[in-house]
C-alpha cells in the first residue's frame, strides 16, 4: 500500500470507530431518532400527551400545504432574513472596513459590535421589548432630537412588528458578519490592491471592485448562516410579539410551539417541524452548490 | 489596506465608525442606566438575588452549563481526533452524518424531545435539557476542532508513535497539549450555547425551583409585574458570566470562530 496515504496513527481499524462512537450516539440518539419520531408523529392525529393516536397518513401535511398561516409565517421568515442578511453584511463589513483603517479606540469599538452576539438572545429580547415599548428609550431619543412624529409603539402595531424584531436581530448578529470580514479583510492580496491604485482606482473604487469581490467566501458563508439562524429564530420573537399583533410576527418556529405546547396538536407539529427541517436541508444544499460553481 | 491615510481621511473614518457604533452601544447603555433607576441600583440588585429564587436559577444553569460542557468536550475531542488522524472504514460517511445535526434548529424536535423526556420520566430534570443541548452542540465543535487538528503536523504523531505509544496516548501526551487553543474555543463556546438557551429549559423544566437564567425575565414578569429596573438589574446579571468570559478570551474566541466558519 502507499505509504503516503497511511494514517498518523495506526490502531485498529475498527477499534477507530469507539473513538466516534460517543459523539455519534448523542447525535444519531437525539437528532436523528428524533427526525425518525417526528415523521412517524406527523403521520398521526394526536393531542402528544394521551393514548388517542390516529393515523391519518399525508392529512397533515396536506394541512400544512393549504393552511394560511403556514404560508404567512414562511413569508415572514423570508423577509426577515432577506432584511437582517443584507443589513448585517453591509455594516459588517463596512465597520470592518473603516477599523482596518486603524482609528482610535478601534479595540473599543470592537467590543460593542461584537459584545451582543455572547449575550442571551432572551436577554436581548426583554430589554428590546422594554426599549421599543411606547414609552422606552428608542421614543426618548427620537424626541430628544427633534423627531416626535416618528415616535410610535413599535412591537405592538402590526406595520411595524416585523421590522422591530429585525433590527433587534440585526443590533444582535451584526457583529458576528463584522468579525468574519474582519478576519477575511486581513488575508485579502494587497498586491492587487497596490496594482489597481497604480492604475489610478480611487479608495472606494479600489474597495468595490477589488476588495469586496474577494471576500466571496465569507460572503457565502454568512448568507449561509444566516438563512439557517432566520429559520431558526424563536426566542427574540416568543419574548417580544409572541407572533403577534394578530399573526403579524409569526414565525415558523413560534407557530410550532404555540400548535404543539398551547394547541395539543402533536401531529401537526410535527408535520410543520418536517416541512421546516426539509427548507432548512434545502436551502443549505442548495447554498453549498452554488457556492461551489462560483468558486470553479 | 488603505496604505497610508492622511489625517483628513482618518478623521471622516473616525466619524463614521462613531455613528455606526452609537447604534451598538445604545441599549447595553439603556440598560445599565436603567437597572440604576426605580429605588436605586443597591436596592435592585440586592432585592433580584436575595429576594426571588435567582441564585437557584443560577445553580441551575451552573449545572446545565457543567454537564453540557463534558458531554461535548469528551465527544467533541474524541470524535474530531478520530476524523482528522485516525483511519477507519465509513470515516467520511460518518462525518457527514455528525455534521447533518448543524442545520437542525431544535424546535424541529419539539415533539420527540417532549415526549421522549416525558416518557423516561426526565421532565423536570437537569439531564433533559442537557442531553439535547450536547446534541446540538457537537456537529458545530467537532467541525472547528477537526479543521484544527487538520493543521497539526501528522509527522509529530508518527514520532510518538515510534516512541511506542498508542492511539489513546498519542490523542492524551501529543494531541491535547497542542489542541489547547482549540480546546478553550470548544469549552467557551459550549458554555454560551448551554448558558444561552432559552428553547430547551422552557420546554422541559417547568417548576419553577428548576428553572434556568433565561427564565429570568419570564418569572420576574409573572410574579412580580413590570418593576423594569429590578428585571434589567436580572439581565445584567445573567449577562456578566459571558461578558467576562467573552472579554478574558477574546482573542482566542475571535480566532476560533473565525477558524470554523472561514474554512
Amino acid at each position: 500500500m502507499a505509504t503516503l496515504h497511511s494514517p498518523a496513527v495506526r490502531g485498529g481499524r475498527l477499534r477507530a470507530l469507539l473513538y466516534v462512537l460517543p459523539a455519534l450516539i448523542v447525535v444519531v440518539g437525539i437528532v436523528y431518532l428524533g427526525i425518525g419520531y417526528n415523521a412517524y408523529v406527523s403521520t398521526l392525529e394526536w393531542s402528544g400527551i394521551g393514548d388517542d393516536r390516529r393515523p391519518v397518513g399525508i392529512d397533515n401535511y396536506i394541512g400544512v400545504f393549504t393552511d394560511p398561516v403556514f404560508w404567512t409565517s414562511l413569508s415572514h421568515v423570508a423577509i426577515f432574513a432577506v432584511v437582517t442578511i443584507a443589513a448585517q453584511m453591509a455594516i459588517g463589513l463596512t465597520m470592518a472596513i473603516l477599523l482596518s483603517g486603524r482609528i482610535f479606540l478601534g479595540g473599543v469599538y470592537k467590543v460593542v459590535m461584537f459584545l451582543p452576539v455572547v449575550l442571551s438572545p432572551a436577554a436581548i429580547a426583554v430589554a428590546f421589548r422594554d426599549i421599543l415599548s411606547p414609552g422606552g428609550g428608542l421614543n426618548e431619543a427620537l424626541r430628544a432630537i427633534g423627531l416626535d412624529g416618528l415616535t410610535r409603539a413599535w412591537i405592538a402595531e402590526p406595520e411595524t412588528a416585523l421590522m422591530a424584531i429585525a433590527v433587534i436581530n440585526i443590533w444582535a448578529w451584526t457583529g458576528f458578519s463584522f468579525i468574519l470580514y474582519q478576519a477575511a479583510l486581513a488575508q485579502v492580496d494587497t498586491d492587487l490592491i497596490e496594482a489597481a491604485q497604480l492604475d489610478g482606482a480611487g479608495k472606494l473604487r479600489t474597495l468595490w471592485s477589488v476588495v469586496v469581490p474577494q471576500l466571496s467566501g465569507t460572503h457565502a458563508t454568512l448568507v449561509l448562516i444566516g438563512v439557517i439562524g432566520a429559520l431558526k429564530t424563536f426566542d427574540i420573537v416568543y419574548l417580544t410579539t409572541g407572533g403577534g399583533p394578530g399573526r403579524s410576527t409569526e414565525f415558523l418556529t413560534t407557530y410550532i410551539y404555540k400548535t404543539a405546547i398551547d394547541g395539543f396538536q402533536a401531529g401537526y407539529a410535527a408535520a410543520l417541524s418536517m416541512v421546516l427541517l426539509l427548507l432548512s436541508l434545502l436551502l443549505t444544499l442548495i447554498q453549498m452548490r452554488a457556492n461551489r460553481f462560483g468558486r470553479s | 489596506m488603505f496604505g497610508r491615510l492622511r489625517t483628513r481621511d482618518r478623521v471622516v473614518l473616525q466619524v463614521l465608525a462613531t455613528l455606526i457604533a452609537i447604534p451598538f452601544a445604545y441599549p447595553i447603555i439603556v440598560i445599565v442606566a436603567t437597572s440604576f433607576e426605580g429605588q436605586g441600583a443597591i436596592e435592585n440588585y440586592t432585592a433580584v438575588l436575595t429576594r426571588t429564587p435567582f441564585l437557584r436559577f443560577l445553580a441551575n444553569s451552573a449545572i446545565i452549563a457543567g454537564g453540557t460542557i463534558v458531554i461535548t468536550f469528551v465527544c467533541t475531542m474524541l470524535a474530531a481526533y478520530a476524523f482528522s488522524k485516525l483511519r477507519f472504514p465509513g470515516r467520511q460517511m460518518l462525518f457527514v452524518v455528525v455534521l447533518g445535526g448543524l442545520v437542525l434548529p431544535a424546535i424541529a424536535l419539539i415533539v420527540p424531545i417532549f415526549t421522549i423526556m416525558l416518557g423516561l420520566g426526565l421532565m423536570n430534570t437537569h439531564i433533559a435539557v442537557i442531553l439535547p443541548l450536547a446534541a446540538i452542540t457537537i456537529p458545530f465543535t467537532v467541525l472547528l476542532a477537526k479543521n484544527f487538528l487538520d493543521g497539526v503536523p501528522d509527522e509529530i504523531l508518527e514520532a510518538a508513535k515510534i516512541d511506542g505509544a498508542n492511539t489513546l496516548g498519542t490523542l492524551f501526551w501529543i494531541v491535547l497539549p497542542l489542541a489547547r487553543p482549540i480546546i478553550a474555543v470548544v469549552l467557551v463556546w459550549t458554555f454560551l450555547q448551554s448558558w444561552n438557551e432559552f428553547f430547551l429549559p422552557l420546554l422541559l423544566l417547568q417548576s419553577s425551583d428548576m428553572q434556568a437564567v433565561t427564565q429570568v425575565p419570564l418569572y420576574f414578569t409573572s410574579e412580580y409585574g413590570s418593576d423594569t429596573p429590578k428585571i434589567f438589574a436580572s439581565l445584567v446579571l445573567i449577562s456578566l458570566p459571558v461578558t467576562i468570559a467573552y472579554l478574558s478570551l477574546q482573542k482566542l474566541f475571535e480566532r476560533g470562530l473565525t477558524a470554523g466558519a472561514v474554512k
